[in-house]
């Protein structure tokens, strides 16, 4: 029998299956709750009961405390309804985030084209509708390869029925060669979305940074399109980190952007000039350089989102925190090959998201 | 319907929002403390509170842990479960840690209430009120298995009166008390940061599984109590340092010179928790070595390589640290070797199953430097002549440890370094001692070094058996050698009767 959960404070009232855990139909509905360790042992699911009973499961004695069973908390991660419930999570009500249900989704490939030499851009129409927030990313499924893989929305979130993503071809990988060689227009795929938690803090009301590296260039672009379609009037700078002037994809649009909107720069990064780049007059060296010089070093009060290898990420986060911006104000979603392996995420507690 | 306030808020309502700046009097009068450091502080607000604990949940959480543990501690009792110890020479380790950290757990207690009062920011206070409460209890709870231990065992008679005056109870003591006489910023990175964040795994889990290992329930349970509450105090260690990274650049290097400090103080400290390690736990573990390498080298390598993100590197002598990990567990158990009969528990002559471990723990180090001196003093103590050192040690004047600790590039060269300050020579056991008292020469100066208090007449007399007295230790019942002491005989005693019973049932 269907049973709901109403969670405070945000009010999202979500559909439990029998025998479904709080916590797993509330991330499917895109209801996100703090959870770690999945399974009742380490506490961080917990909720108040406000309405409502439950059965707490596997909950660990440990992690929820004889008074706390009195007092109706329970660990969403373990805990399923005996009737519809309203409970009170610890959540910040994020004034930016949009709720959405993920959903299944089937597209057919629409267009197809190579970017630079590798990265493929691919075009999915897509009856239903996609609605995400600019910066969230799809899970697509490579017919042939085991679990799905995650590519960004490159497109602006207004255009819901077509999405745009952008493939680099991964040497050696499982799925990405089989995009870039086998994919046809016209070809049947499988996605879910929308997923991910990398959206603009509008609400922050700062000048804002982009900073890309090669086909990281997908989130913020979606990004920086959605902004200036809205009528945003604070700075936007999008530095695009690429080998040479050839693989600074879109540059066309960006300067044309730039053109027609006077808050919005667009700052191309060759980290590798080769011959073909002799009449290069824009900027040279990494994206963390770059940024460093255009804006003198110092980022205080502004906000950062990061989208590239985990290499670049690290060195500008390194370059942002020198320059005086910290945690709260750094957005980066990372996408991390097998080939990238752990490096470049942080490796103690001392950072939560960055 | 208005929208529930969120619980972040809720928190913030019922700890920050009752606070209030001072108009009467000036907010530096109210809190003169927290500025002679030169940390910059320009937005308390910006404290995140690493757990959101008001005080009506916190002491609802403390009252269940505190009848889970004293559930298992009656039960030790009623059962006397110090029967089940794996051998009387844990003791040794068991009266070290308890003499040594119980007042430090009280000393804490009383800190963190003092900051509580003195920091300007209410995020902070409240995390100091709390954890103020929590080192209280958890020098209550080691206290009641002092209690516990004290009936049946020599050495643990006089805790507070031994912890002021006794050679090297005044390791922890003048460690805490530098940390305690230090600005706010500073104890909090010395004790929060560098002790409780960095170090304390070190401490705290070696010697919790030792004392599982080694059958000592009573321990393991106030170990895991304590360690419930310690996971809080980590996390307040990181966004304390944090916080004050953030605030304003200029905090940055001053931070760097208390992790630099902080870090040498600990380590020189934990050589105690390393030959309880190596020496003095019946039944092993894992060598200090190893844990320092887990511990310290792989995730404290880890927590630095993303404080680099600060403009923070490792500390100073860290490689020093590294390279004297073969090493000083060795070197520690020698010094209380030779100075049992002035200390408040036995030591003992090392079995051939023991040096096999200590050789295959520490391959490059162990048969060539040490095992040869264990072999010589088990030897002497055969012929009737065990080895006491008569003569008086000369002690670091920043650590307070004898001077047994060799050159860095030379394991067989005892370290001397020494400077002189306002016509006097001080005296150091390594360069990361000497670099702590080059900065504060003012403060090391006054340390109060149980020898030199012994030679000045301050200790109850010149001879041995005077200064025991002066501790409350009796000579030869509460030390001197394991073989023949009392402890060895009734534990014996104990096992024999016991036997015999087994057999009966």
């Amino acid at each position: 029998m269907k049973r709901t959960v109403t969670v405070e404070p945000i009010e999202e009232t979500v559909e439990l299956a029998d025998g479904q855990t709080i916590l797993d139909a509330c991330l499917r509905a895109g209801v996100w709750l703090p959870h770690a360790c999945g399974h009742g042992l380490c506490g961080t699911c917990k909720v108040e009961v406000l309405d409502g009973d439950v059965d707490h499961g596997a909950a660990s004695p440990f992690a929820l405390m004889d008074f706390e069973r009195e007092e109706g908390f329970t660990l969403a991660c373990s805990a399923t309804a005996r009737s519809d419930l309203v409970i009170e999570a610890d959540i910040d009500i994020d004034p930016d985030a949009v709720i959405r249900p993920v959903r299944d989704h089937v597209g057919r490939v629409s267009r197809l084209e190579h970017l630079t030499s590798d990265i493929l851009g691919i075009w999915i129409t897509v009856d239903d509708g996609m609605e995400f927030q600019a910066g969230q990313y799809l899970n697509l499924t490579v017919e042939g390869v085991d679990g799905p893989r995650a590519f960004s929305f490159a497109n602006s979130p207004s255009t819901t029925h077509e999405v745009e993503l952008h493939v680099r071809l991964v040497p050696g990988g499982a799925a990405t060669p089989k995009l870039h060689t086998e994919l046809s227009v016209g070809d049947k795929v499988r996605f879910s979305g929308p997923y991910g938690r990398f959206f603009v803090r509008r609400s922050a009301e700062k000048p804002m940074l982009f900073l890309a590296g090669g086909s990281g260039l997908s989130s913020p672009k979606s990004m920086v399109l959605d902004l200036l379609e809205t009528g945003c009037a604070h700075p936007i700078t999008l530095v695009h980190g690429v080998r040479t002037s050839a693989d600074a994809y879109f540059g066309d649009l960006f300067r044309s952007l730039e053109a027609e909107h006077p808050n919005f720069r667009y700052v191309p990064a060759l980290s590798q000039p080769g011959e073909t780049d002799a009449g290069w007059t824009g900027e040279t060296g990494f994206v963390h350089e770059v940024a460093e010089r255009l804006f003198d070093g110092s980022f205080k009060g502004m906000s950062a989102y990061l989208c590239g290898p985990p290499p670049m990420i690290e060195a500008c986060i390194r370059t942002l925190m020198k320059g005086r911006l910290f945690e709260r104000d750094i957005f980066t979603e990372r996408f991390v090959t097998a080939a990238d392996g752990e490096s470049g995420l942080s490796k103690s507690p001392l950072f939560k998201r960055v | 319907m208005a929208k529930k306030i969120p619980l972040k808020r809720k928190y913030e309502m019922m700890t920050r929002g009752l606070a209030w700046d001072t108009t009467y009097q000036d907010m530096d009068d109210v809190y003169p403390y927290d500025k002679f450091e030169g940390i910059k502080i320009h937005d308390w607000d910006a404290w995140e509170d690493p757990f959101r604990l008001t005080q009506d949940a916190y002491w609802k959480y403390q009252a269940e842990k505190e009848r889970k543990l004293y559930a298992v501690i009656d039960s030790f009792a009623q059962n006397n479960g110090q029967l089940g110890l794996s051998d009387a020479r844990y003791l040794g380790a068991l009266k070290l840690f308890l003499t040594g950290v119980s007042p430090l757990e009280y000393q804490a207690h009383r800190h963190f209430a003092h900051l509580a009062r003195n920091i300007r920011g209410t995020g902070a206070q409240v995390a100091a009120q709390m954890q103020s409460i929590d080192e209280l209890r958890h020098a209550q709870t080691q206290i009641h298995a002092i209690s516990h231990y004290n009936k049946y065992f020599d050495g643990l008679h006089d805790f507070t009166h031994m912890h002021d005056r006794v050679w090297y109870l005044s390791v922890p003591k003048s460690f805490f008390d530098d940390a305690v006489s230090a600005g706010p910023f500073e104890f909090f990175t010395a004790i929060s940061f560098s002790f409780e964040y960095v170090l304390t795994n070190l401490l705290f889990v070696p010697f919790m599984s030792g004392a599982a290992y080694n059958g000592d329930l009573a321990t393991v349970t106030f170990g895991f109590s304590a360690q419930s509450d310690e996971s809080r105090h980590m996390t307040l260690g990181l966004e304390v340092i944090k916080f004050l990274l953030e605030q304003d650049e200029a905090n940055v290097p001053i931070i760097q010179h208390w992790i630099d400090k902080w870090f040498w103080r600990g380590h020189r400290l934990l050589s105690l928790v390393g030959m309880m390690m190596d020496y003095m736990l019946p039944k092993k573990i894992m060598s200090w070595k190893d844990a320092w390498e887990m511990y310290f080298e792989e995730q404290g390598g880890a927590l630095f390589e993303d404080l680099a993100r600060y403009g923070i590197r490792p500390p100073m002598h860290a490689e020093q640290a590294n390279n004297e990990k073969h090493r000083i567990s060795h070197e520690v158990w020698a010094i209380f070797y030779q100075y049992t009969h002035a200390a408040g528990f036995h030591t003992w002559d090392i079995d051939d199953e023991h040096k096999a471990w200590l050789s295959a723990e520490y391959p490059d180090t162990f048969d060539k430097y040490y095992r040869p001196r264990l072999d010589l003093w088990k030897q002497m103590a055969a012929d009737g002549n065990r080895y006491y050192n008569m003569a008086l040690p000369q002690l670091c004047q920043v650590c307070q440890i004898p001077m047994g600790f060799t050159e860095p590039d030379d394991p067989t060269t005892i370290c001397f370094r020494s400077r002189e300050y306002q016509g006097d020579r001080y005296h150091f056991c390594s360069d990361g001692c000497q670099y702590i008292f080059d900065h504060e020469p003012e403060k090391y100066i006054q340390a109060w070094l149980p020898v030199h208090q012994i030679f000045q007449g301050n200790c109850g007399g010149a001879e041995i058996p005077d200064v025991l007295n002066w501790y409350h230790l009796n000579l030869g019942v509460d030390n001197m050698a394991y073989e023949g002491s009392a402890e060895e005989k009734i534990w014996n005693d104990w096992m024999a009767t016991r036997r015999v019973g087994a057999a009966r049932t």
